[in-house]
């Protein structure tokens, strides 16, 4: 399922780069950075990115996530930091939602 | 012109302060001594130009060592004065009609160039009182309930005054916030009263942030909790080295506890304090209950505080004049002044802040107007009805949301895209709504306002 999520991720970014038009974005992997101090997007950027890969979550798993809140926030490690650390996080997500 | 003399003392000091560091730029360091000649040649360009006493003056730029020379030569002069900070061609020419500027100041790397602006609006009486009595004024904007800006005077004199018996230090200081906004001009004229020196961002990017603290040993950093939530997001703490820092002052929004807790688990060692002020009546005095609340007491001779049904209510020796396109609604006959932000009283005179009563949305520290984000929306064909709205963001406190009602012959298109791509061309990045839903209607109070209930 991991993969799938990343996929989703990844290909939520290259849409969305049409926009941003970020040449980090050329070829995104899973080692690609989000919002960090090593390069990524800024926040407004990340707000808008998240809103629509909620979406696209909601499309391919039929569930409402909510990424952007505050146990996100409280995490040891932060989620948006790269696109496998999210990838990582949605899982789990599901994986709780399912339980 | 007994009140030029009252202004000396500034200048006096800046003088005596010699050759500390005033300001750090762009990997320029200036000093006192430089500043205080930067201040003489910028007189001599405003004679040359034909800039009298009695002129608004706009200054079109953010913090820099030229901008900050000319805003003290005017000030020396008794001018008044209007940093301008937006860079959306209306925005400007709003500001300047809307606060009687009729002199631009306009910085490129060739230097500075000044230029007449003729107003709509001729005069006002608040601005020949202030030439009257040859004191100089500071115009600053805020989002007014009608989309535009309220142009709010205050007596410069009478505000830099309150900084005239500051002892001198030797502190290092970082402006984040921009240089229309109270809250950095109070961090600035801190540090000229005291001999600190100011380090200017050219990028308020959190690592960018971290960066110059490292680099320049930053003693103070004036934030905001979301700023403070975004250094702790793309952990820059950890790539840069910020023991320099021994207090991080926090303010424009309601900082959560979990938040707050957080902060103070990076900065172990880093006194944190909350902040209170407002355009209107200048930064107060407070003092946090500890680095690990959020309580704060307003301990500050200038300023009087009482409640009223929740909401704090002001009255300062520094507060404005007036308003030169607004009514004094929110002010009473004696002074009072009704803050818009509710508070709880807790026991020994501690308050905590609640929140705004407006409805403005606050996008990170940056207040965005709805109508002004509905009014660009309307402007896309595909679009025939819409709401703004802010929602509770955790990454930048609240998030600019958009409804849209589609106009008929508008399906089966990604109106997401359309919105963003349209938008980020008319508005400020921040007040671009970075979500769209499509809904079948807005609703309407009888009055026919639309009914903008934040979504949580």
């Amino acid at each position: 399922m991991k993969g799938k999520i990343e996929k989703l991720i990844i290909n939520a970014l290259v849409d969305y780069n049409e926009e941003l038009e970020n040449p980090a974005y050329g070829n995104p992997d899973e080692k690609t950075r989000l919002y960090s101090s090593e390069g990524g997007m800024d926040s407004i950027a990340l707000v808008g990115f998240i809103a629509d890969l909620e979406e696209r979550l909601a499309v391919e798993f039929n569930k409402d996530i909510i990424l952007a809140d505050e146990r996100a926030m409280s995490q040891k490690r932060s989620p948006f930091l790269s696109v496998q650390l999210l990838a990582n996080y949605i899982e789990n997500l599901l994986l709780e939602s399912e339980e | 012109m007994a009140k030029t003399n009252e202004r000396l003392w500034i200048f006096d000091k800046i003088r005596s302060f010699g050759d500390k560091i005033f300001l750090v730029h762009q990997d320029y360091q200036y000093s006192f001594t430089e500043f205080c000649d930067a201040i003489d040649a910028a007189q001599k360009k405003l004679t040359e130009n034909n800039v009298t006493k009695s002129e608004v003056v706009g200054i079109l730029s953010d913090y820099s060592f030229n901008s900050l020379a000319y805003f003290f030569a005017l000030f020396q002069n008794g001018n008044i004065i209007s940093p301008i900070t937006v860079t959306v061609n209306e925005e400007i020419e709003d500001r300047l009609n809307e606060g009687f500027i009729n002199k631009v100041l306009r910085f490129s790397s060739d230097g500075v160039k000044i230029s007449d602006h003729e107003s709509a609006k001729q005069t006002h009486s608040i601005i020949n009182n202030l030439n009257e009595k040859n004191q100089s004024g500071l115009i600053l904007f805020s989002s007014g309930s009608t989309g535009k800006p309220k142009a709010m005077v205050h007596n410069l004199d009478n505000l830099l005054n309150t900084y005239r018996d500051k002892r001198p230090k030797s502190l290092i200081m970082l402006v984040l916030l921009l240089f229309d906004h109270i809250g950095g001009l109070n961090t600035l004229f801190n540090a000229i009263a005291t001999g600190s020196t100011v380090v200017i961002p050219d990028s308020r990017d959190a690592t960018e942030i971290c960066k110059l603290i490292e680099k320049y040993r930053v003693n103070i950093l004036p934030a905001s909790p979301t700023f403070l939530n975004l250094i702790l997001m793309s952990e820059a703490d950890k790539q840069f080295d910020l023991s320099s820092l021994r207090i991080i002052t926090y303010g424009t929004e309601p900082m959560s506890e979990s938040l707050l807790s957080r902060i103070q688990h990076k900065f172990s060692k880093v006194k944190l304090i909350q902040t209170f002020g407002t355009s209107e009546t200048g930064i107060s005095h407070t003092t946090s209950k500890s680095s690990a609340s959020t309580l704060i007491k307003i301990d500050d001779p200038n300023i009087e505080y009482k409640i009223v049904d929740d909401e704090l209510w002001l009255r300062s020796k520094t507060q404005i004049l007036g308003y030169l396109n607004y009514s004094m609604e929110k002010f009473t006959e004696d002074g009072w002044f009704a803050t818009g932000d509710f508070v709880e009283q807790k026991t020994d005179g501690y308050l905590k802040i609640i929140g705004r009563k407006q409805e403005v949305i606050n996008v990170g520290g940056q207040k965005v107007l709805p109508a002004e984000v509905e009014s660009v929306l309307m402007e896309i064909p595909e679009i025939a009805d819409c709401l703004v709205l802010g929602a509770t963001n955790a990454i930048t406190g609240q998030a600019v949301i958009a409804q849209i009602v589609l106009s008929e012959n508008a399906n089966d298109i990604n109106i997401s895209k359309i919105v963003r791509r349209y938008c980020k061309n008319h508005l400020d990045l921040f007040k671009v709504p970075t979500k769209v839903k499509v809904v079948e209607k807005i609703e309407y109070s009888t009055r026919f306002k639309k009914i903008r209930n934040s979504e949580n």
